[in-house]
């Protein structure tokens, strides 16, 4: 069982419910916490498929078209598409039936507004969670924020715990580890080799679409995202082996 | 004289390509198309696109200072190309581009080029200071759980899983975190 950092015990968690998931705060500065519920709960009721009422939702049934959509959704698409062309169609935007689904980017983007909005407040040290999506900030004067990674094979361990350094101070976890089904994969229909893709790197975006199209790309995907990126991939493959960047390997 | 101009220009943004080569495969593609584009236009134009092609290698090179060095590398090399081009007159052939030297090493490619189309473009140096072919050696291989970073007991504030649920999370590791202490 790991134990939380007793150089951070100062800074309890706070928690609040979005997004259909948990996000797990820490702040030096505990007021801040309604400056980041806001920000989630804006982007969740803006792009939210499950919300009836929300923007992206009138898009899918049509009641209004794109072009009519809000600059903020707008580049919201523009950015979800770039990482489809970035990722070579692996990660995408459109569920199977046409329908946008920002669902891939906005839980990072939320992450990021939120953690830019601490950062312009004046706060240097926090941690946001979303939902097992991680990004943190420190400075110099202060420990390290460290991250364990589940044990998909048994959610109530860890297979590693790994310090988020400048500048891979971010990580996002993808996989299916909760009900341990095959994830399958978006280029030929077979299951994917990966139970479960871990990926650091400077920005939570990049964190989140690149586990996220790992796992659904499988190795070739995984080679090349690692050769274009600079991020750390901590994979664990069907039968439970793990491969890791160098970056992952204990240095002493 | 034109066709000649056109497969010097060529040169320039092909200068790109060898840089992309290095840099990962979605800056080979960019700047393919745009090499693909760049016959019969005017060398200025030229310059640009390659100049654009240099920024899209940045955008996709893995470290970011690595990267606006190569794109620096990248815009010299297609200007100097180009100027060259300027100045050239012959037909139809194989042209050697000068060898352009990059923080990542030299890089030289040679083009064929019929009637303004280019046939065939070969590197004839893609290498880093070392000699070496280059090596982005950042690669996933199999690791043993010992062999990973952090020791298993090691003290954490986070815990980076498959996404849960608001139900999910009662049972998560997150959950017990954020409440011990308590």
């Amino acid at each position: 069982m790991p134990t939380v950092g007793g150089d951070y015990e100062w800074m309890p968690a706070l928690t609040f419910a979005t997004m259909g998931t948990v996000v797990s705060l820490r702040l030096e500065d505990a007021d801040a916490v309604d400056l980041v519920e806001t920000v989630f709960h804006r982007w969740d009721e803006q792009f939210s498929l499950y919300r009836e009422d929300s923007e992206l939702s009138r898009i899918a049934r049509g009641d209004i078209r794109l072009t009519e959509a809000s600059q903020s959704l707008r580049a919201c698409y523009a950015l979800a598409l770039h990482w489809c062309e970035r990722t070579q169609g692996v990660f995408t935007p459109h569920r199977a039936d046409g329908v946008i689904d920002l669902s891939g980017v906005v839980k990072a983007l939320a992450i990021a507004e939120a953690g830019a909005a601490l950062t312009a407040r004046g706060s240097a040290n926090w941690s946001i969670n979303a939902g097992g999506d991680v990004l943190v900030s420190g400075d110099a004067g202060h420990p390290e924020w460290s991250v364990g990674i589940v044990d998909p094979s048994d959610r109530g361990e860890l297979i590693a715990s790994v310090p988020l350094r400048h500048p891979l101070r971010a990580v996002a976890t993808s996989g299916s580890a909760e009900r341990g089904e095959h994830i399958w994969t978006a280029l030929n229909g077979d299951p994917s080799p990966f139970r479960q893709v871990s990926v650091f790197a400077a920005d939570i975006v990049t964190a989140d679409v690149l586990a996220t199209a790992i796992v659904a790309g499988g190795e070739t995907t995984l080679n090349e995202m690692t050769e274009r990126f600079a991020i750390d991939v901590l994979a664990v493959r069907l039968d439970g082996q793990l491969l890791a960047t160098p970056g992952l390997r204990r240095t002493v | 004289m034109r066709a000649r101009a056109v497969a010097l220009a060529t040169l320039a943004s092909v200068s790109i390509v060898g840089i992309g080569w290095q840099l990962g495969t979605q800056a080979i593609d960019a700047s393919q198309s745009l090499t693909a584009s760049s016959g019969g236009t005017a060398i200025a134009a030229t310059v640009t696109a390659t100049t654009d092609a240099a920024a899209q290698a940045a955008v996709t090179a893995r470290a970011a200072a690595d990267a606006a060095a190569a794109a620096q590398a990248a815009a010299t090399a297609a200007t100097a190309a180009a100027a060259s081009a300027a100045q050239a007159a012959a037909e139809s052939g194989t042209f050697t581009g000068a060898v352009v030297q990059t923080q990542f090493g030299n890089m030289q490619v040679s083009v064929t080029v019929a009637n303004g189309a280019i046939i065939e473009v070969t590197p004839l140096q893609l290498t880093n200071r070392g000699g070496r072919s280059v090596d982005i050696s950042n690669q996933a291989a199999p690791i043993l759980r010992s062999e990973v970073l952090a020791a298993q007991s090691a003290k954490v504030q986070n815990i980076s899983g498959a996404t849960y649920t608001s139900e999910g999370y009662l049972r998560s590791l997150q959950s017990a975190l954020d409440t011990a202490g308590f």
